[in-house]
C-alpha cells in the first residue's frame, strides 16, 4: 500500500517535470518558428526591395541607351543603322548586366492589352531558361490585369517604375523580377516601355543560409533553454516537492515529528508549503500528544464510572430470586441509569422474619452527583430501618440527616414501606413519591392516592406521616420512579401514567419479574431511537401469604422465673406435634430458658409485670419461631456484649453467657421495640 | 432433676439426672456448698442429664473454682447438646471433660 503510494507519487512528479519541462520545448519551438517566420518574411521583402531598386536603376540606365522620339521609325521602316547600333548596345548591356532578358515594348493605351515588341534581348544562360527572341513588330495581346494596370501606370507616370515578381511561373520559366521603366521621348512623355528581367536565384541563395541561422539559433535557444528550466525546475521544484512528499509520506506512517525541512526552495509557495509541513507536523505532534493524554484520561474516568456503576449495583438488592427460601411473597426490581450510574434505588430486606421494607427513591439529578447522593439517602434509610422504628420515623430521622449536609442542596423523593408479611398489613410514609400502584386478586393495576409529604433533604425538621392499607394474598404492589411516566419518544411525547397502568395490566398475571420486563419493553418500544432521558427504575411486589405461620399460639403470664417450665411446656407441645428432634427441642429448651430468665429477671425489676410467649411454625423451610413480648423497659439483647469464652476459669466472670448461648444455638434472632413492648423473635429450622 | 451423692472417701461423685436449668442450678449449687469439704477429687457424672443452661454452667465455673484449690474436678458422660454448649462458651477449655 505504502510502496503503491510512493511508486506513484514518483510518476506524478516525473509527469509534473515533463509536462513543464515538454510544455517550455514546444513553447520555444513555436517562438522560434515565429521568429524564423517573421525574419523570412522581413528578409525576402527587404530583399525584394532592394532587388527592386536595382533592376530598376539598371533599366533606367538602359533607357538611355535609346532614343525615343525614333521609335515609331523604327517600327514603321526598316531596321536603320541607329536601330542596329541601339540594339548591339542594350545586348552588351544585358550581357554585361547578367540579366535575363532586356525588351522595349510599345503598348496600345487604347485599353493596355496589347503590344509590339521593339528592342528584344536575351541571355538564356543568366536564368536557365528558354526563351525566344521577338522579332521587331512582333505583337502580341495581354490579358493579365496587373501587366496592364502597370503598363498604364508607366504611360500615366503615376510611378517612377513598376516591378512584377514572378515566383512561380509555367514550364520553362524560374522566379524572376521584372522591372518596367518608360522610355521617354524628348517632350517627356512616354514613347515605350523598358522592361529588364532578372532571375530571383540572388535572392534564394541568400535566404537559405539566413534561414539555417535563423533556425540554429532558435534550436540552440530551446535547448539551452529547456535544460535550463528543467535544472532550475529540478533543483528548485520538483527536488523539493519531492521532500515534501517523502517527508509528509514519512509522517503519515510514523507520526513522529522529523527534522524540519527548512527552506528548500526560492520559491515563495514551495518555501511557504515546506514551512506548512514543518509546521503541520509540530501542531499534528502535539495535538497527537494531548489527545492521547486526553484518551488516556477519558478512559480512566470511563473504568472509574464503569467500576463505579458496579458498586452502585452492588449496593442494592441485585440477585434474584432475593428470597428464594420465602413462598410468602416474590419481589422483583430493576434499575436502568440514563447515564453509567444513576440517581434513582431501590432496596428492600427483611427487618425481622415477619417485616419486609420496601424503598425505592428519586434523586433530584443523574449522573455521578445523583449516584453520589443516592448512595448516601441509600445507606441512611437502611441503617435506619436496622434500628427499628416505623416509615414514618425513619425518613423524618433520615431527613434530619441529610439537611445536616446537604451543601448541594439536592433531594430526594422517596416511597417507603413496610410489609407486615404474617398480616398482609402495609405502613408506609411518601416523600414527594410518585404513588404506587396495586393490582388486587382477579383484579387490575390502579392508582393507589395518598397523601405526600415533603422531599427528602428539602426542610430540615418536617415530620413525616403514615398510612396504611392491606395486601391480601395475591395482590401485586407496584412501586417506580418517574422515569416510567416521563420517558419521551423522539416527539418529545411522554409515556404517561395512562400507558404505564395500560402495561401493567397487560402483564398483570404473570410474575414480578415478567411484568417489569414487559413495561420495560413497553417504554422501550414507546421511545424509539430517542435517547433516554432519566433513570428508569422499578419495583413489584407479588404478596402471597397464603398462611405460611401455621398454629400460632400465644401464652401470657407473669414474667417468674417460677414460669419457665410452664413456657417451656408450652413450646414443647407444639414442638413434639411437629415431630420436632429431642436434641433440637432441648436446644430450644435452653434457649427460652435463657430468655424468659432475662426477662423474668430485669424486665420490670423491681416490680413484677406480663410476658406474652407466642409459637409458630414455618414449611418451607420447617421452622419454629417463638416471639418474646414484654412491656418493660426496653432492652435489646442482641446488644449486650459478648462474653470472652478464652479466658481461664480464675478470670471468667458470671454473666451474658445466656444470651450468648441462645445466640448461638438459634438460627435468627432479632430484637425490635415497638408500641411500647420489647418483641424478641428467635428462629429455629427444624 | 434428681441429684445422687457417692462419697468414697476424699472422693465425690455425684450424678445428676433432668435438666440443670435456672430453676434446678440453685439447688445444685446448695448441694454443693456444704459438700466439698475434704474433697479432693470430684466427678460430676452427666449420664442422664439431658441438658444444661447458663445458670448451670455459673454453679460449674464457681464449683470448679474452689476445687482448682483444694483438688481436682471432672465431668463425665457428657451427651451432644451439652457438649456443644461446653464448645461454644469455651467451657471445655476450663472443664475436664470425660
Amino acid at each position: 500500500m505504502q510502496r503503491n503510494r510512493t511508486e506513484k507519487k514518483r510518476k506524478l512528479r516525473n509527469g509534473i517535470a515533463l509536462n513543464i519541462i515538454g510544455a517550455i520545448v514546444v513553447l520555444l519551438i513555436l517562438f522560434g518558428s515565429i521568429i524564423t517566420t517573421i525574419g523570412y518574411f522581413s528578409f525576402t521583402e527587404s530583399l525584394k526591395k532592394e532587388y527592386a531598386v536595382t533592376t530598376y536603376h539598371m533599366a533606367n540606365t538602359a533607357t538611355a541607351l535609346i532614343n525615343g522620339d525614333h521609335l515609331d521609325e523604327y517600327l514603321a521602316g526598316e531596321e536603320t543603322e541607329e536601330y542596329l547600333r541601339t540594339e548591339r548596345y542594350l545586348d552588351a548591356y544585358c550581357k554585361k548586366m547578367n540579366v535575363s532578358l532586356i525588351y522595349v515594348i510599345a503598348v496600345d493605351t487604347s485599353d493596355y492589352g496589347r503590344f509590339v515588341s521593339i528592342f528584344n534581348l536575351l541571355d538564356n544562360t543568366v536564368g536557365d531558361t528558354s526563351y525566344t527572341k521577338w522579332e521587331l513588330g512582333h505583337q502580341r495581346d495581354t490579358t493579365n490585369d496587373e501587366y496592364r494596370q502597370k503598363y498604364r501606370a508607366m504611360y500615366e507616370q503615376t510611378a517612377p517604375y513598376e516591378t512584377v515578381y514572378r515566383r512561380r511561373v509555367g514550364e520553362g520559366l524560374r522566379p524572376h523580377i521584372t522591372t518596367m521603366v518608360p522610355v521617354r521621348d524628348s517632350e517627356g512623355k512616354t514613347a515605350a516601355i523598358l522592361c529588364v528581367q532578372r532571375p530571383m536565384r540572388e535572392l534564394t541563395d541568400a535566404r537559405r543560409p539566413y534561414l539555417l541561422r535563423i533556425a540554429a539559433g532558435a534550436a540552440l535557444m530551446c535547448i539551452v533553454a529547456g535544460v535550463g528550466a528543467a535544472m532550475y525546475i529540478r533543483t528548485q521544484f520538483i527536488r523539493p516537492i519531492r521532500e515534501v512528499s517523502d517527508e509528509a509520506t514519512r509522517f503519515a506512517k510514523e507520526n513522529v515529528k522529523g527534522e524540519p525541512l527548512g527552506r528548500i526552495s526560492k520559491l515563495d509557495e514551495i518555501a511557504n508549503l515546506a514551512q506548512s509541513i514543518d509546521t503541520m507536523e509540530t501542531d499534528m505532534a502535539s495535538y497527537v500528544e494531548n489527545l492521547t493524554a486526553a484518551t488516556a484520561e477519558r478512559e480512566r474516568m470511563g473504568t472509574e464510572l464503569s467500576l463505579a456503576a458496579t458498586i452502585q449495583e452492588a449496593s442494592i438488592p441485585n440477585v434474584f430470586p432475593a428470597f428464594p427460601n420465602r413462598k410468602d411473597f416474590d419481589i422483583y426490581a430493576s434499575m436502568t441509569p440514563a447515564k453509567e450510574v444513576g440517581g434513582d434505588f431501590y432496596n428492600f430486606f427483611l427487618i425481622d422474619d415477619d417485616h419486609l421494607m420496601i424503598v425505592i427513591g428519586d434523586v433530584s439529578g443523574k449522573g455521578v452527583p445523583g449516584a453520589l447522593f443516592m448512595m448516601v439517602t441509600n445507606i441512611l434509610i437502611s441503617d435506619r430501618a436496622h434500628l427499628g422504628g416505623s416509615p414514618g420515623e425513619i425518613l423524618t430521622s433520615v431527613n434530619k440527616d441529610i439537611c445536616e449536609h446537604n451543601q448541594a442542596e439536592m433531594f430526594v423523593t422517596i416511597w417507603l414501606g413496610i410489609l407486615e408479611l404474617s398480616t398482609g398489613k402495609v405502613v408506609a410514609a411518601n416523600a414527594g413519591h410518585d404513588d404506587a400502584a396495586i393490582c388486587r386478586k382477579d383484579g387490575s393495576f390502579e392508582l393507589f392516592k395518598t397523601k405526600h409529604g415533603f422531599v427528602l433533604g428539602g426542610i430540615d425538621g418536617i415530620v413525616y406521616r403514615e398510612f396504611e392499607f392491606r395486601l391480601e394474598p395475591g395482590d401485586k404492589l407496584f412501586l417506580y420512579t418517574d422515569g416510567v411516566p416521563e420517558a419521551t419518544n423522539a416527539n418529545n411525547g411522554m409515556f404517561g401514567m395512562e400507558r404505564t397502568i395500560e402495561a401493567l395490566n397487560r402483564f398483570k398475571e404473570r410474575t414480578p419479574q415478567e411484568i417489569l420486563a414487559g413495561v420495560h419493553e413497553s417504554v422501550d418500544a414507546f421511545a424509539g431511537d430517542a435517547p433516554q432521558f432519566d433513570d428508569l427504575t422499578m419495583l413489584c411486589l407479588h404478596y402471597k401469604g397464603k398462611g405460611t405461620k401455621m398454629n400460632a399460639r400465644e401464652l401470657t403470664l407473669d414474667a417468674a422465673v417460677k414460669n419457665i417450665a410452664a413456657v417451656t411446656d408450652f413450646v414443647d407441645e407444639t414442638l413434639e406435634a411437629m415431630n420436632c428432634p429431642k436434641k433440637t427441642q432441648m436446644q430450644i429448651d435452653v434457649a427460652i430458658d435463657e430468655l424468659f430468665t432475662n426477662i423474668a429477671s430485669y424486665a420490670y425489676a423491681p416490680e413484677t409485670g406480663k410476658a406474652t410467649v407466642r409459637i409458630e411454625t414455618e414449611e418451607d423451610p420447617r421452622a419454629a419461631v417463638i416471639t418474646f413480648i414484654d412491656r418493660g423497659r426496653p432492652y435489646n439483647p442482641l446488644l449486650a456484649e459478648e462474653p470472652d469464652i478464652t479466658l481461664s476459669a480464675e478470670e471468667r466472670r458470671i454473666g451474658g453467657l445466656g444470651i450468648f448461648i441462645a445466640r448461638k444455638t438459634m438460627d435468627d434472632m432479632r430484637y425490635e421495640y415497638r408500641d411500647g413492648q420489647n418483641i424478641l423473635r428467635i428462629k429455629k429450622l427444624i | 432433676m434428681t441429684i445422687t451423692q457417692n462419697r468414697d472417701n476424699t472422693a465425690l461423685t455425684i450424678a445428676l439426672e433432668g435438666r440443670l436449668d435456672t430453676l434446678t442450678a440453685p439447688e445444685l449449687e446448695t448441694l454443693l456448698s456444704g459438700a466439698l469439704e475434704g474433697v479432693e477429687t470430684l466427678t460430676l457424672d452427666f449420664e442422664k442429664l439431658d441438658y444444661i443452661s447458663s445458670a448451670g454452667l455459673r454453679v460449674l465455673l464457681s464449683t470448679q473454682k474452689k476445687m482448682n484449690g483444694q483438688g481436682s474436678m471432672k465431668v463425665t458422660h457428657v451427651n451432644e447438646i451439652i457438649r456443644e454448649i461446653f464448645d461454644v462458651t469455651g467451657f471445655s477449655d476450663i472443664l475436664t471433660v470425660e
